[in-house]
């Protein structure tokens, strides 16, 4: 198990397994808290400064949540230096909610709402 | 391994908290870690149910969706999700310091995570209470507590029977009547997922705090050691996904 | 095969010396094998209570007149049939008692990855039971075991919160039996048990297991907004307040349509040790059979809108929906093909277990390709809620599920128990069911055909002689069902001993003694050959060597 760990960061200190430094701790850390005030901000602009269009507001707000999320699980839940299953299951999971969720939208779209404005008379 | 028996194994080589069933420390530390993940699993495909209903119902009622959000306290959930990713942090560092062996920093850190926890469910608490509050017509808790102070417009943002969505002129509509219950749909909606999804999210908060408690009792008492602190870990994985999920609802409900 | 006597140490037996000590001993064991013999008492019982249930509802049906039980009772008694069966018998059926108790043996591991877990799970199991049988004391459900929207959440007067709250809490035990297994089967395999080593029956469960962590929180979550829904008066599934009942069938049959797998694959899985067994044969396509598993649990998920095929459900997904529900017939044919390839020129011997595992195949031939009949949404609209679908289901969660259940359980009851039954009431046992099933059901594909809706009570006469031959079958499936609890229960006590390895199988829970000791193995096993590793020669030398009544 320790030769699946090989990419793992550098750490100061002799033990066996591979972990992550504090510094890194900190630093994603930073970088969490810089795209809170993006996303936030990103908000104010829109509802105060200048209109843009509704998919492109969810698409930053999703795309920093996203980019937020990966950092927790690479980082913080050491997804980064775990086994090659447990990364597995972690991507398998976010796969899974987007099977669900592309799947049941397909129906939504292609139904359209209310039902009776959908493609067919 | 297999030329003796399991009982000398383990009481030979190993101490207690290795259990019957695995071979090796790494072993049940594997275990335990992907174990957990397969648990996290399940719990973001519970969440998973709710953002379903909530991509669906938004793409349907994109309007209802942004004059809702505007209701919301967005200052507040502001600081909710600083609180909940500095949780984050000391939970990593947590993990960390056990991971060295380093108890006091380890204790420090829990004793951090649990009143940031604490922090984070009263601030919710605070914001669902001010919703109830303008249902039973106060403006804010205080108020409803000691009676003074009525709320300007009459609104009601708990879904149910006497939901009533404040319209632009400040006239208020009842939740019942006929004529507005199709156009307050939308709006009862949204609420209705807010409460849903922030609501199974405290409750996970308050397991979780359950869990950070726990460690923190085995932390006292000297259960972990640099090569035993898997529960230190895996409960960290747990208070970890309780912040992803917060990081996709603070921008699904406030900042629409 | 030599011992004459039960090994003096095993996991049944203990040495608590008052009634309450061993009452604890199992009560609070933590012993896969203890923890499987619990959910084999408690399933049974299950099924008994679904079965009773089925059996009001075959009766009533007797005479075209609703003249036995009002429509509203009819409405409970087949809901009670339906949430009984699904949620406490067919789901936890062959992964929490067969799976239980072998898959630690199977991979010469002491116990599952967390013991513990595993009690549980069994405690959230019989709190999930009670919930459903408090809410059919205080009298039922009549929302059908789908809990479909509107009616569930704003229309029905019935105990719908009661049984919601007793599957949601069955839906927990199922989740932590199958984290359970991924783990084990991870983390405690023997050393030299590489992953195509493996028994299929392992695959299969493990297939089964990422579907029971995938799949289960989405009803759940489902289930709750249907409470939240019904307690607060909200809308979130009612079309009046805004929602959409179409969500509700969504998310259910995200889950739902993979729990046919949930009871299917690890009926596959035993199949696959039994056809090999009795054939004296290694497994024909090793690999394909293990990895058809994997591709039903992945295509499995993307295929639950053929359920909604009439529900206002868009036609384009409709059309998808259909096509992927064609591909899941290639896995599925996949299996069939290469257990029939591994009975061909096997030394087969039509023992209890191989009667049920062949007529496994062919019920599940049936049920499987009038699934394909109902996945061609031309035909399904033809055929929806009627008793063609009805016909369609038994096939494949009667016929398939529990033919296997039994064949594994007849199988595996000498490693359990250490002693085995009586072979020729097992056989005779077998027999019945298998006419009795064919009976109780063919004729529904007919009904189904002619038109006769299913869940109602009054039907035209013209459809009673099909609708009496059923419930005539019915009544031989049932005392299909009886015989062996006796049988069974006789060989406790007076079953000859079994020995280590009365079948001459392959595989690690057969290296150990019968019943096995507490932890599984005195020496770890190493495994240094691949599964069924049966001599190429095995099957010609046995039928060479076989006479009437030689054991194989």
């Amino acid at each position: 198990m320790a030769e699946q760990h090989a990419h793992a960061h550098a750490h100061h200190h002799g033990e066996k397994h591979t972990h992550i430094s504090r510094g890194t701790y900190y630093r994603v850390f930073a970088a969490l808290m810089v795209l809170m005030v993006l996303t936030v901000a990103a908000w104010w602009v829109e509802k105060n400064l200048l209109e843009i269009p509704g998919w492109l507001a969810v698409t930053i707000a999703m795309s920093i949540a996203i980019a937020k999320t990966v950092l927790i699980v690479l980082y913080f839940m050491h997804v980064k230096i775990s086994s090659r299953m447990t990364q597995v299951y972690a991507a398998g999971a976010f796969v899974w909610l987007i099977i669900l969720f592309v799947i049941t939208m397909g129906d939504y779209v292609a139904r359209g709402w209310p039902p009776q404005a959908g493609p067919l008379p | 391994m297999a030329t003796i028996t399991h009982e000398e194994a383990h009481a030979h080589t190993h101490g207690p908290e290795l259990q019957h069933q695995f071979e090796t420390p790494e072993q049940q530390k594997e275990a335990a870690t992907l174990g957990m993940w397969a648990f996290l699993v399940t719990e973001i495909m519970l969440f998973g149910g709710i953002f379903m209903a909530y991509i669906a119902y938004r793409w349907a009622f994109p309007e209802a969706w942004e004059e809702s959000a505007a209701l919301l306290n967005t200052p507040l959930a502001t600081v909710n999700t600083v609180v909940l990713l500095v949780s984050s942090l000391t939970v990593a560092l947590a993990v960390n310091a056990a991971e060295e062996g380093r108890k006091r920093r380890l204790i420090t850190m829990l004793v951090l995570t649990i009143v940031l926890g604490v922090t984070f469910l009263v601030i919710k608490g605070y914001e669902y209470s001010e919703k109830f509050a303008h249902c039973a017509g106060a403006k804010d808790p205080i108020s409803w507590i000691t009676g003074s102070d009525l709320h300007e417009s009459h609104e009601c943002l708990v879904p149910g029977r006497g939901f009533m969505f404040p319209d632009e002129h400040g006239s208020t509509s009842g939740g019942h009547g006929a004529a507005k219950t199709a156009t307050q749909s939308g709006h009862q909606l949204f609420f209705l997922l807010y409460f849903s999804a922030t609501g199974l999210h405290a409750i996970h908060m308050i397991i979780g705090l359950g869990v950070m408690t726990t460690i923190l009792v085995m932390a006292l008492r000297d259960r972990f050691s640099p090569t035993y602190f898997t529960p230190v870990e895996i409960g960290g994985l747990y208070w970890h996904l309780i912040d992803i999920i917060w990081v996709f609802l603070f921008p699904l409900f406030y900042l629409v | 095969m030599s011992t004459l006597s039960l090994p003096q140490s095993s996991y049944i037996r203990d040495n608590s010396r008052t009634f309450t000590d061993w009452l604890k001993s199992w009560l609070l064991t933590v012993d896969h094998k203890r923890i499987a013999i619990l959910y084999l008492l408690s399933i049974n019982f299950f099924f008994l209570l679904g079965g009773l249930a089925a059996t009001l509802v075959r009766v009533e049906l007797i005479t075209p007149q609703g003249d036995l039980m009002s429509s509203d009772v009819y409405n409970r008694a087949f809901t009670l049939h339906g949430v009984i069966m699904v949620f406490f018998f067919l789901i936890p059926s062959i992964p929490a008692v067969l799976g239980n108790f072998l898959v630690p043996l199977m991979l010469g591991a002491r116990d599952l990855a967390f013991p513990r877990l595993n009690l549980l799970s069994w405690y959230l199991y019989m709190i999930g039971g009670l919930f459903a049988l408090i809410a059919a004391v205080f009298g039922g459900v009549d929302t059908g075991w789908t809990f479909y929207t509107p009616f569930s959440s704003t229309y029905s007067n019935s105990n719908v919160v009661m049984t919601i709250t007793g599957a949601f809490i069955m839906g927990f035990s199922s989740i932590l039996t199958g984290l359970n297994f991924i783990v084990t089967i991870h983390k405690m395999r023997a050393p030299g048990l590489t992953w195509f080593r493996l028994p299929l029956f392992i695959w299969a469960n493990y297939a089964t297991s990422i579907i029971q962590i995938l799949a289960t929180p989405v009803l759940g979550i489902a289930l709750l907004l249907v409470v939240v829904e019904r307690l607060w008066g909200v809308g979130i599934y009612d079309p009046a307040l805004g929602g959409d009942p179409l969500l509700f069938q969504h998310l259910f049959w995200f889950y739902s349509h993979p729990a046919v797998y949930i009871m299917i694959l690890p009926a596959m899985g035993v199949i696959s040790e039994l056809i090999s067994t009795f054939s004296r044969k290694r497994i024909f396509g090793y690999e394909f059979i293990a990895f058809s598993s994997i591709a039903i649990a992945i295509l499995g998920f993307l295929v639950w809108g053929h359920h909604m095929f009439v529900s206002s459900q868009s036609v384009y997904a409709g059309l998808v929906f259909s096509f992927i529900t064609m591909l899941v017939a290639i896995p599925s044919a996949i299996k069939v093909f290469n257990w029939t390839a591994t009975l061909y020129k096997g030394s087969i011997s039509y023992r209890t277990p191989m009667l049920y595992a062949l007529g496994f195949i062919g019920l599940f031939v049936i049920g499987g390709l009038t699934g394909i009949f109902l996945g061609v949404t031309a035909v399904d609209l033809h055929v929806t809620d009627t008793y063609f679908v009805v016909a369609h289901f038994h096939y494949v969660m009667v016929g398939g599920t529990i033919m296997a259940y039994l064949g594994g359980i007849h199988f595996w009851w000498p490693k359990m128990t250490g002693r085995m039954y009586n072979e020729t009431w097992g056989s005779i046992a077998a027999l019945i069911i298998f006419v009795g099933f064919n009976m109780t059901f063919f004729p529904q594909f007919i009904l189904g055909y002619l038109g006769m809706p299913r869940r109602y009570h009054v039907y035209p006469p013209e459809f009673q002689i099909l609708h009496v031959m059923s419930t005539a079958g019915a009544s031989i499936l049932a005392i299909g069902f009886i015989v062996p609890l006796i049988y069974l229960g006789i060989s406790l006590r007076k079953g000859a001993i079994a020995g280590d390895n009365p079948w001459g199988a392959t595989g690690l829970e057969w290296k150990t003694s019968s019943p096995p000791p507490t932890f599984n193995f005195d020496k770890t096993p190493i495994v240094t050959e691949e599964a069924y590793a049966y001599p190429p020669e095995a099957a010609e030398r046995d039928a060479a060597a076989w006479r009437p009544g030689s054991p194989l």
